[in-house]
This record gives structure tokens, sequence and C-alpha cells, in this order.
């Protein structure tokens, strides 16, 4: 079970509580019980204090009965405190011997429970010297304990109902300052809550928040951010398919039906099917290299990879390009090796997609470097010539979906502007980037696959 | 050669069948899962062509169903251009797979490609008109003429040879010269096919290598 965090955060405070006051019960209790052991200690020292020079003056038998009337006034009449004097000699006794205290006892603090009362006493003996006829004695006083163990259980009981109800409100007080202090929080949620696809550019407002959650909201808006960034892109590049099946399609209303508008011969049928049959490869062809982009974006990875040496791989694109390039007077040179997994018919289809973007923005007689060089954990692969510069803020679109440098559509159908944004999908799918850069006239562009 | 359709949608159906009478196969066409199974079980087919999306009983099921029984090839058609249809499809026993959309001339050539399977016969010497071509020493003739090819103009040459009279799509061309197989866009066939011609056709009179706009080349004497 989940729980939230005021309820959370409350059932701490009480645990908190728990302890805290639990703590300072045990050692208030022991402080008190210390307390009353010395009292009790003061009060039985005080009293043989107080008769111990009547004993030690007294030797003789005939006025031991001053000391016994001594004693017998000093007995309160609840019969908390009692005195006993034990000897070898019967004549110097005081109380009931019954108790057992013999001469052997030593002296010091010590607990007893009278015959029959079953009240708790404690005792404090001492020897007394013998004088004159009186041998050695000693005298015992005895205090009831039971007030003072009253007091212990009262304290106890009123410090464990003390510190239960004041669990209960830290409990309680945890929970309401929890909520009180999780407000920001709900109003964030609150806010979040409100944000929807029709009003794209809404971001939280981070001024109100405290600095733990304005961290979070700043995250969160740059989640927004990206999110808005590729929503706009997933519009524009459904605006974009719109647009490029749209020539083709015109064409293949327009054309067929001004083809049956009229009687035709044979031969200008079968002259606008076959203009039919050139826009509908043509659809063909964006349509599968949309399906191809929209299988890489779902994280479609390269299966069938074999380990190659990349320059050999590229030797084969250039071969297959071989008329292209002398046809456009141009020459690759392939610069480096390396060997690294791929899947051979995708590496190809992206070099070849680098290789005639190359071509296109190269002069007659122009050299077209291929480079393979180690780049990070991976290898790079990059196409190089010499061309126009590229604004830098243009260089990272230039993967995206039917980005033109000239944002005129050229209607030829040798290209439909996917071309290198199925190089960024090869990339992706090889565990690589892209990466392209302009300087001094060089215009790269290339990928990487992990190695 | 006797060929099974099973293909719910009426046009495709319709086209396929009359485009494959056409190449000369007999045709048999089921609109349903259900049929498709019975007739793949009760007759004996040269090839069949098993769409995965069908009523009744999809593609998938007919061809496990079908395996259990017998070994006919298979090409899968997919509309769902998914790998796991793929795989599914291949692990179920397909032969061979076709994403729509797909070109007819490309599964003709896979057609071929199945029912030809087997009986590969080599053979040394091609002829189409007075053009010859032998394949072992790798040249080439008109007229008696040499014609002085390259490697790649002569393996152009060989594969639209071999396949003489049929039409062959530029992917299929590119695949077989030059073993490459991604739509690309370079018109590299188209180059390649214009510089072979400039040797091939354009001294002599007759013209064997013919443009079929839209679809692809083919070699034949006309």
């Amino acid at each position: 079970m989940k729980l939230s965090i005021s309820r959370r955060l409350a059932l701490m405070f009480a645990a908190t509580g728990f302890l805290v006051f639990t703590l300072l019960g045990v050692v208030l209790h022991g402080i008190l019980d210390r307390e009353l052991l010395r009292s009790q200690r003061a009060e039985l020292k005080a009293r043989v204090d107080l008769y111990t020079p009547l004993i030690q003056k007294n030797g003789d038998p005939a006025r031991w009965h001053l000391v016994q009337s001594k004693l017998d006034a000093a007995i309160p009449g609840d019969g908390r405190a009692r005195y006993w004097i034990v000897g070898d000699d019967p004549r110097f006794r005081y109380g009931e011997t019954t108790q057992g205290f013999g001469a052997a006892q030593g002296d010091g603090y010590g607990e007893l429970e009278l015959n029959g009362s079953g009240k708790p006493f404690r005792t404090l003996s001492r020897s007394i010297g013998a004088t004159g006829e009186r041998p050695a004695v000693r005298l015992v006083a005895a205090l009831d304990q039971t007030p003072y163990r009253e007091t212990l259980r009262v304290f106890t009981i009123a410090l464990a109902g003390v510190s239960l109800a004041a669990m209960l409100l830290v409990a309680l007080l945890g929970h309401w300052i929890a909520r009180f202090g999780l407000r920001p929080l709900e109003r964030l949620s609150d806010e979040a809550r409100a944000l929807s696809p029709s009003k794209l550019a809404q971001r939280l407002h981070q001024s109100t928040l405290p600095p733990e959650l304005s961290e979070l909201a700043t995250a969160f808006n740059g989640a927004l951010d990206r999110l808005e960034s590729a929503y706009q892109q997933l519009e524009g590049f459904n605006a974009d398919v719109a647009h490029e099946l749209r020539t083709p399609l015109t064409n293949l209303i327009g054309q067929t039906q001004v083809a049956l508008s009229r009687e035709r011969g044979a031969g200008d049928l079968e002259e606008v099917l076959q203009s039919n049959l050139e826009e509908l490869e043509r659809l063909r062809a964006i349509i599968n290299d949309m399906l191809f982009l929209a299988r890489a974006d779902q994280g479609l990875r390269a299966s069938n990879r074999v380990e190659v040496s990349l320059a050999q791989e590229i030797g084969r694109t250039v071969d297959y390009l071989e008329v292209l390039l002398e046809d456009a007077g141009v020459q690759v040179r392939v610069e480096g090796d390396a060997r690294a997994l791929v899947e051979k018919s995708l590496f190809g289809r992206a070099v070849t997609n680098l290789l005639i973007n190359a071509v296109q923005h190269s002069e007659r007689g122009a050299e077209i470097v291929a480079e393979i060089a180690p780049r990070g954990d991976g290898i790079l692969v990059a196409v190089h010539n010499h061309g126009t510069p590229i604004p830098d803020e243009q260089l990272p679109r230039l993967f995206d979906r039917f980005y033109r440098l000239d944002s005129a559509r050229s209607g030829s159908s040798s290209n439909h502007g996917l071309g290198l944004a199925i190089v960024r999908a090869i990339a992706t799918m090889h565990g690589g980037q892209v990466v392209a850069t302009s300087e001094r006239g060089v215009n790269r562009f290339g990928f990487t696959v992990a190695a | 050669m006797k060929l099974l359709i099973v293909e719910d949608e009426p046009k495709t159906s319709a086209y396929l069948h009359r485009g494959l009478v056409e190449q000369g196969y007999a045709v048999d066409v089921a609109q349903n899962g259900i049929d498709g199974r019975h007739l793949a079980l009760e007759f004996d087919y040269d090839v069949i062509v098993l769409d995965v999306m069908l009523p009744g009983l999809d593609g998938l099921a007919v061809l496990r169903e079908l395996r259990q029984r017998k070994q006919t090839p298979v090409i899968m058609l997919t509309a769902r251009d998914r790998i796991d249809d793929r795989v599914l499809g291949l692990q179920a026993g397909a032969d061979d797979y076709l994403v729509k959309p797909f070109s007819f001339l490309e599964l003709v050539a896979r057609l071929q490609a199945l029912t030809r399977r087997g009986r590969n016969t080599p053979v040394a010497q091609l002829r189409v008109g007075d053009l010859e071509i032998d394949l072992f020493a790798r040249k080439a003739w008109r007229d008696g003429q040499r014609l002085e090819l390259t490697a790649k103009e002569f393996a152009l040459l060989a594969a639209l040879a071999r396949r003489q009279g049929e039409i062959l799509s530029k992917t299929v061309i590119a695949e077989l010269v030059w073993d490459v197989n991604f739509d690309s866009d370079a018109n590299v066939v188209e180059a390649a096919v214009k510089r072979l011609r400039a040797k091939l056709d354009d001294p002599f009179p007759q013209k064997l290598l013919h443009t079929i706009r839209g679809m692809g080349y083919v070699l034949e004497a006309r």
C-alpha cells in the first residue's frame, strides 16, 4: 500500500515522539526512583542518628526502660517507622525479635518484609558498642516503603498517559504540518493537471515554488520543451508527408481524368498508365521510407549484424555508385579502416545516401573523402565534400525528415528529402548518432556505429 | 505451374489473378482463410501467395496448418511492416514474404525464384537476336562483332539476358548486379543501362534493350 507523504510524515513524527517520550519517561522514572531511595535512606539515617547516643550512654538494665519508652514514643501511630534493638543479652533488647535479625547481620541499609503485615520496609542497622553491663547491640530502624512506591506508581502512570497524549498530538500536528508544507506540491499538480496538448506553450510557474520543487518544475518544464518540439516536429512531419503525397496524387488524379475525358487510342492510354506508374512508384518509395523510419523510431535495432571491414563495405558502395560518380565527374577516396558490427545492407544504404548527398553538392572534378575513424567508444563514418558553408543552427536539422536547406521544394522524384533522415535512423539502429559539421568550406556528414 | 492466391482484398486478388494468368500460371483465388486452407490442403499447388490479414482464419494460422501436412512453397503478403510479422511468418514456415505496397514485378520475380529453385541448369551460352553471350569467357558479340564491356556492364547484360523477355525492375537489377537490396534514391540502374545501351544498341539498327516506363527494362529481340 502506498501512503501519502503527509500520512507518512505524520507516522514518522509519531514514531519520533514515541521514541523521545519513552526515553524521557525511562530517565525520569529512574531519577525519581533514586531520589525516593535517597530520601528514605536520609530519613532512616536521621532516625538512627537520633537514638544512637541514647543507647550508647545506657549500660544499666534498670534504666533500659527509658530507651524503650523513648522508642515507643518515636513510633508514629500509622506504624510507618519501627525500631528494634537486638543483642545477646535479653535485658537489652527492644521490639519483637521474631524478625530474626541476629547479631551476625551486618551494618548498613537493607530491606525487609514484616511478618503478617505484608508491607515492604527499608532498614538501616547500626552496631553500638558495649557500655557497662550492656553488651554490644544493634539498632535497626525500618521505614515503610508503601507511600514511596505509591508515589512512583502514580508518577509512572501519569507519565505514560501524558506521553501517549503527547504522541498523538505530535502525530496530528505532524500530519497538519505536512499537509501545510506540501501545499505547494498540490498547487504544482493542479497546474500540471491543467496542461493540455492544445496549450503546448504552457509551462509550470516556478517563481512561487520553494527551491526543492523549483528544481522539479525546471526538469518538468524541460521535458515539456522537448515534448513540444517533438510534437511540433511531428505536426510538421505530418504536413510534410501530406505535401509529399499530394504532388504525385494530384498528377495521378489529374492525368487520369484528362485521359478518360476523351476517347483515346491505346498508345495514349498506355502512356498515361506508364506516367501513373511512375508517380505510384514515387508514392511507394516515400511510404516504404516512412515505414522504415517508423520502425527505427519504434526502437528496432539492426539484427543481422556481422563484423566487417568498413572500408571494404564503403568500397562496395562506391562500386555500386561508380557510374553515377563518373557521370558527375567526382572521385571518392576512402581514408582509414576499422572493423565493426553492422547490418551490411543498412550500412550500405546509409553510406549510399551520404555519398549521393555529397555528389549532389559537389562540383565536377571534385574529390569526396569517406573517412573512417574511431570516435569515443564507436566508429565514425563521415563523408566530406567541398561545398557552400552551412549555418551552424541548420546543421543538426539536416537529418530531420523532409528538411531541405533551400526551403523551396524540389519536385525531383529522385530525392524526396528522406535520405539523411534514413542515415540517422540507421545510425540509431546501430547504437550510434549522426554528425554534421561545416568548416572552412568542407561539409562533413556522417554517423557513428557502436564498435 | 499452378498457383493459389489467398487474399481478401477484391482489387488486389483481381489484379494478381489477371496478371499471373497472363504470366502463364494457372491461378486459383480464395477470399478468406478458411477457403484458402481448404484449397491448399486439398490440391497440389506449385506456390501459394498468402495474405497475413484474412477474415475467418489469419494467414499465419493457415500456414501452420498447411506446414503440418505439406511443404508447398509459400510467399506471405504483409501490410504491417513490422519485424515480428516477418519473423513469425518465417518461423511458421513461409519461404518468402513481401511487404505491401509491393510491386507486381517483384512478386513475379519471387515466384520465379521459388519455382526455379532446385533446377538451376548452368548455361554457358545465351542468345538474344543477333546478340551472343559467353557466360564463362564473359564476352559478348553482336552480329559477330565483339562488344567491349566493363565487368559491371557485362554483369548487367548477363542478368538481363538470363531473363530475356522478362521485365526486370530497377530493384531486381540492383540486387542481381550489385547485390544491393535496398531502395535508394540513386539512379544507378538508369545510368548503367544508358551506358550499356550506348555499346549494345546504339551502333546497331535493331534495338534489344527496351525501357518499360515505370516498370523497368527488358532484353528481347522484337
